[in-house]
């Protein structure tokens, strides 16, 4: 299975849900986002991982181990909303091939669903999210 | 020591607590972030969301009045429930929340003083259950344009030299930032502000858990310091008139000024807006100093 695949998997989750169930869904992805490990709890005091077009406090690693893609993010709680589309993104690419990372679509929050439960405002910020982690897997698989 | 003008406006929450299944009460959450509400909010609580709930689809305004009519009673809300509105982030979005209320008439609104972050600090459980309430029966008032400026009114007001409040971050208000630190650029044009507009911050009118600053310290900064008049007409405005709906709750309920209204399209209008003057820099400025304007004047 590849990075469209598992793309395509986690739409058709979304897929049949209610607003309130998206909703759901997001929160359970954003409770599914492991706490850094030790390694990267260090590395944050020390390397500049800061998201800064996002509004809330995010760290976010793109890199690439033996050609798989490996994203790593640590999100503040209190933004439940990237906190979840970030980990979306993340079951989508992580152990793929890195060079599969362009296969995650631009509109990904339209086809879960998630646009339209979220607004138009809100949209715009998450959807720099994607773009940011297909540009940095891409650096780091050296495409 | 000096009272709130209308201290019932504000609730505790320990307060809250104690009327959670009060049926006259209904507790409505509104957030920056909507899966705050799904992930836990206060036991009862029913959410009102400002993009998807409050906001018009097709026409850049708030929703009409039988929107707003049937928005509230499919969230159990009649005409004389006591809507107490609590939020992340200070409550902002729950000011924002209580004026759209406000426009259409609602009688009995309240904030809960301090919000999530309060509820979380005070120990309070959370709860991630559906919340329904039996369909209610509402009647809205139209809009009460006695708490809205809209663009036109605005330049009237900027042109008359009257008080105008810029709530956004200092360098937002300088016009060396287009939108608030850490937040992406929602589409002005120019950097800078409305001329002749005071510059005060939002953060100021609170404390660091989330609760309003005390009738003291706010009457010190817009009274003495800033030497703001509570009997003149006064307009607030942000970036889309969120952070201005906070101000425009503490100048009209904590300090009682008497005539604010909030200017909802702020800059997102006004640094896009044709032929109208903003000013750069630190200093409010006025529209005689803005030679572009003096010459359409």
């Amino acid at each position: 299975m590849g990075v469209r695949e598992r793309v395509d998997e986690i739409v058709a989750e979304f897929s049949d849900l209610d607003g309130r169930e998206k909703l759901e869904l997001l929160v359970d992805y954003a409770n599914g986002l492991p706490p850094l490990s030790a390694a990267y709890e260090a590395r944050k005091a020390s390397e500049d991982r800061r998201v800064h077009e996002c509004q809330t406090p995010v760290f976010l690693w793109t890199e690439v181990e033996q050609g798989r893609a490996h994203v790593v993010a640590e999100v503040a709680p209190e933004a439940p909303t990237v906190k979840g589309f970030v980990a979306i993104v993340a079951a989508a690419v992580n152990g793929q091939p890195a060079t599969e990372a362009a296969a995650i679509p631009e509109d990904l929050l339209e086809r879960l669903g998630l646009a339209e439960v979220l607004g138009i405002l809100r949209a715009r910020g998450l959807r720099s999210i994607t773009a940011r982690i297909k540009r940095g897997l891409a650096a780091a698989a050296g495409g | 020591m000096p009272e709130y003008a209308q201290p019932d406006v504000l609730v505790s929450t320990a307060w809250v607590a104690e009327h959670l299944s009060d049926p006259a009460v209904r507790i409505v959450e509104s957030d920056e972030d909507r899966a705050l509400y799904t992930q836990g909010h206060i036991p009862g609580a029913v959410e009102i969301d400002w993009a998807v709930d409050l906001q018009c689809q097709v026409v850049r305004d708030y929703i009409d009045r039988s929107a707003f009519e049937r928005l509230c009673a499919e969230r159990g809300i009649s005409n004389d429930t006591t809507v107490v509105f609590y939020g992340d982030k200070n409550n902002w979005w729950a000011c924002y929340a209580f004026w759209v209320f406000k426009l259409y008439g609602h009688k009995d609104c309240r904030i809960m003083n301090g919000g999530r972050k309060r509820w979380e600090l005070d120990g309070r459980a959370w709860s991630s259950d559906r919340v329904s309430y039996p369909r209610a029966t509402y009647t809205a008032q139209e809009q009460d344009g006695t708490i809205r400026a809209l663009r036109d009114e605005v330049l009237k007001h900027c042109k008359a030299g009257k008080q105008l409040l810029d709530v956004r971050s200092p360098e937002e208000y300088r016009g060396e930032r287009m939108h608030m630190p850490d937040y992406p650029n929602e589409g002005a044009v120019r950097g800078g502000h409305i001329p002749g507009a005071l510059n005060v911050p939002w953060p100021m009118n609170c404390h660091e858990d989330g609760t309003f600053k005390t009738a003291k310290e706010l009457e010190k900064l817009y009274v003495k310091e800033l030497k703001m008049k509570r009997r003149s007409p006064t307009i607030a405005y942000c970036r889309i008139g969120e952070r201005s709906s906070l101000t425009w709750f503490v100048l009209t309920y904590l300090l009682g000024f008497g005539n604010v209204k909030n200017y909802d399209g702020s800059w997102l209008e006004w640094g896009n807006a044709v032929r109208v003057p903003i000013a750069k820099g630190a200093e409010p400025g006025g529209m005689a100093a803005t030679p572009a304007t003096t010459a359409h004047a």
